[in-house]
């Protein structure tokens, strides 16, 4: 309203361009005016206590705005503000947070981490984390695995073994896994005898004919049990999978409906074995803690032996 | 009548309606490109193992088309309207100012392909390989010659307002595409190119272009539009002409320095932060002087809020400018960005302002324009009160919906628990950004169909004002035949 009255008061510039396009004068409004000093005055302060203007191969580097911080090897530093000071700064806070609990972790054992409600819960939250940024780009973020490629964590099936000290071992080591292929060795209609045999281990209904043939190459020429073991059982100490769970970690013999699909995906494995099953090593990579923590998450992921 | 021959030939309004059209049909594709990726983000299945289709290169198929085709059309259109309206002189140069229009769309259509094929350079809003790059220099400066010449043989004895506006953005656009697009090209048939900086320099060189590209492509030339067709609309004097002097030289000074607020907490050295935060949080207030004299201009018109479409696209612009002017330089302060930094928070803040100011501005500006071209009234008045309300019913869900992402998914990265480890893993980050990004997309839903209505009435008005053209022509000739 007060504006409406003030422009009829206010004179125009006198020019006018295109017809009617014209200019009033009034002043800069007071507000405008005084908001945009304010903004002045706020960066000179800025100026003063940031580093700011380049000086030659230097710059003014601030007052009264100094960062003391200690890195991981203990060693203090002190300097101007810097944005990577304040985040050595942020580490170290966060660790000197974390130390309580991960020198006590250090010199634990499994069973007493597992018991130790404050342990166990520092041990779960750091893993969650590390085991997202390291671990689930081929495990999945719920540790589910992908079929025919990463193994599934989250079940009652250990490859290499469930225990915590099997576990560390594959953390820390890594593995190598490997299933040579039979094309060469044996004719299709053997393998296809060997798949009906492989598949009686966990129960499939089977032509008893075709699968007592597979069982005497299984347990003879083919050589199967070498690594599988006579029982199907597999062993954990060269990573040879149990047949006789109804866990699939290559074949997907759980989704295949009939008979002949179930064949079908051992006899893959069978014919062309399994190359490149590597899981690599950590040691080096995250520190002692980290691979006990993350041993310590992955047991209770699935059922950890 | 016959005023309206004499006017035709006074001015070269031929350029001016091509542009126009242009400026249509480039939003409408760019808006959609914009549209499909955000619908990808939230379901990514939609890339369709296709190459062509994948996030990266539909991006910045969807931001030169709406940044160069649809605003750059749009600039074009209506500083060669201005220039001749405000110099009253016909505009220079006949067919290089012709050779500008075909420059401009085939660098643009160029580009979009070639970005399709995998064709890049990686800068970002300026990913054209080097042909394309060269393409535009010669356009441009073509573009500034035309401009200035223009000026020159102005019969008016002063240079109205959004004439500086127009200028400086030609003649900063001119720089900051030479100095950013400086490389060696691989060999002499190859598309890539080895730029001519290297590391923070380089990074530097690149936001220096990419804010003043904000700066002076996408604010100060729309201001330009603003000078003159909010005047034009609300058929009132320019609040104050001192604060136009004055906002004018403090952008025009202030924004050039900024661009590095774009990479606080990067290798940028901190004192070179610094000067962007603190030259960011000075150009707030010259900002606001366009809004103010926008704002205070149409004060005093506002009953035409309620029956004209038109100043209800000027007025939100307007509004969404003063509001992104201030969130920018909030978020180019060193602490905010710590949060800001990497989130749709800075997606947002740059779709407010592309969305709320530069296209609603445009809109408008081209609502006014078109019936004056195409010498007829808009086939519907309805149909842009339509457009009115889609487009910022749009523009609100994906503001909204990205501030909650941004915001939230800053709050979620820098998240400690009482142990001092991060309460959430990356991945849960990205999977609380699956709701925001829904409503996002139905946010550009909106707007795009806002646009695709516009067209229509576009369309639509031209094909009267053509025929309304012939039913006269006829008259006369039948009058002339009678006689």
């Amino acid at each position: 309203m007060s504006t409406e009255k003030k422009q009829q008061t206010v004179q125009t510039t006198g020019h006018a361009w295109d017809g009617d396009l014209q200019e009033f004068n009034n002043p800069l409004p007071n507000w405008w005016l005084w908001g945009f000093y304010a903004t002045v005055v706020f960066a000179v302060i800025y100026w003063v206590l940031f580093p700011t203007f380049p000086i030659g191969k230097s710059y003014t580097k601030g007052v009264m705005n100094d960062i003391t911080y200690k890195t991981a090897d203990g060693k203090e530093h002190t300097t101007h503000w810097n944005t990577r000071s304040l985040l050595m700064k942020e580490m170290q806070e966060a660790r000197e947070m974390q130390k309580p609990y991960v020198d006590k972790i250090v010199k634990a054992s499994y069973s007493q981490i597992a018991k130790d409600k404050d342990q166990s819960a520092f041990a779960y939250s750091t893993a969650k984390v590390l085991f997202a940024d390291n671990c689930a780009g081929c495990h999945q973020s719920g540790g589910a695995g992908v079929m025919g490629m990463y193994p599934n964590l989250a079940d009652d099936a250990w490859l290499w073994g469930g225990s915590y000290a099997k576990i560390e071992e594959t953390i820390r080591s890594g593995r190598k896994g490997s299933m040579p292929g039979f094309k060469a060795s044996l004719s299709a209609a053997q393998i296809d005898n060997v798949a009906e045999y492989v598949l009686s281990f966990s129960g499939t209904k089977v032509n008893a004919a075709k699968a007592a043939k597979g069982k005497a190459i299984f347990e003879g020429s083919g050589g199967c049990f070498a690594c599988h073991t006579k029982e199907g059982t597999g062993q954990i100490a060269m990573g040879a999978a149990n047949l006789t769970d109804k866990v699939w970690t290559i074949a997907n013999v759980n989704a295949a409906k009939t008979l002949a699909e179930k064949k079908a995906a051992v006899k893959a494995v069978v014919t062309n074995g399994v190359a490149g099953r590597d899981m690599p090593a950590w040691q080096g990579r995250l520190s002692d803690a980290d691979i006990k923590m993350l041993t310590y998450y992955v047991h209770q992921l699935g059922g950890g032996k | 009548m016959a005023n309206v021959a004499v006017a035709n030939e006074q001015y070269n309004y031929d350029i001016v309606r091509k542009f126009t059209i242009m400026t249509v049909v480039w939003g409408v594709l760019g808006m959609l490109a914009g549209v499909y990726i955000a619908a990808e983000l939230a379901w990514p299945f939609l890339n369709f193992d296709n190459p062509a289709l994948t996030f990266g290169r539909l991006r910045p198929v969807h931001t030169t088309l709406v940044i160069f085709g649809f605003g750059g059309s749009a600039l074009f259109a209506t500083s060669y309207y201005v220039v001749q309206r405000t110099c009253q002189v016909r505009l220079w140069g006949g067919k290089l100012a012709n050779y500008t229009f075909w420059g401009w769309q085939l660098s643009v259509g160029i580009a979009a392909i070639s970005y399709l094929l995998g064709y890049t350079q990686a800068r970002e809003y300026a990913e054209m390989v080097w042909p394309i790059d060269l393409l535009i220099a010669v356009t441009w400066v073509i573009y500034l010659i035309v401009y200035v010449m223009t000026m020159v043989n102005r019969s008016q004895p002063h240079i109205y307002v959004a004439n500086w506006f127009f200028i400086a953005f030609i003649l900063a656009t001119a720089i900051l595409h030479i100095f950013n697009n400086m490389a060696v090209p691989v060999s002499m048939f190859s598309l890539s190119s080895y730029s001519l900086h290297a590391g923070v320099q380089d990074a530097m060189t690149q936001w220096w272009y990419g804010h003043n590209a904000v700066g002076f492509f996408l604010t100060a030339a729309f201001l330009g539009m603003m000078y003159y067709f909010i005047p034009k609309q609300a058929g009132r004097p320019v609040y104050s002409y001192r604060l136009s002097i004055i906002h004018f030289w403090a952008l025009i000074f202030l924004y050039m320095w900024v661009g590095a607020h774009h990479l606080h907490w990067t290798a940028l050295p901190d004192w070179t932060s610094t000067l962007a935060a603190t030259f960011s949080i000075l150009l707030l207030l010259p900002s606001w002087g366009g809004m103010i004299n926008g704002i205070m201009t149409l004060s005093g018109a506002w009953d035409r809020l309620r029956n004209d479409p038109v100043v209800r696209f000027m007025i939100v612009s307007l509004s969404f400018y003063g509001m992104s002017t201030f969130e920018g330089p909030m978020m180019s302060l060193k602490s905010v960005n710590a949060l800001s930094h990497y989130t749709d928070w800075t997606i947002g803040h740059v779709h407010s302002g592309a969305l709320g100011w530069v296209a609603m501005i445009s809109m408008g500006s081209l609502y006014h324009l078109i019936p004056r071209l195409w010498e007829t009234k808009m086939y519907s008045e309805k149909l842009i009160f339509t457009h009115f309300w889609l487009a910022t019913i749009g523009i609100v869900l994906y503001i909204s919906s990205m501030w909650v992402a941004g915001i939230g998914q800053g709050l979620m990265l820098r998240a400690f628990d009482e142990y001092g480890n991060l309460a959430y893993t990356f991945i849960e980050s990205v999977s609380f950004l699956h709701t925001p990004y829904v409503v996002r997309t139905l946010g550009g839903v909106f707007f795009l169909s806002g646009m695709i209505i516009m067209a229509y009435n576009v369309f639509m008005t031209i094909f009267k004002g053509r025929k309304e053209a012939a039913v006269l022509e006829a008259k006369l000739a039948a009058k002339l035949a009678n006689a």
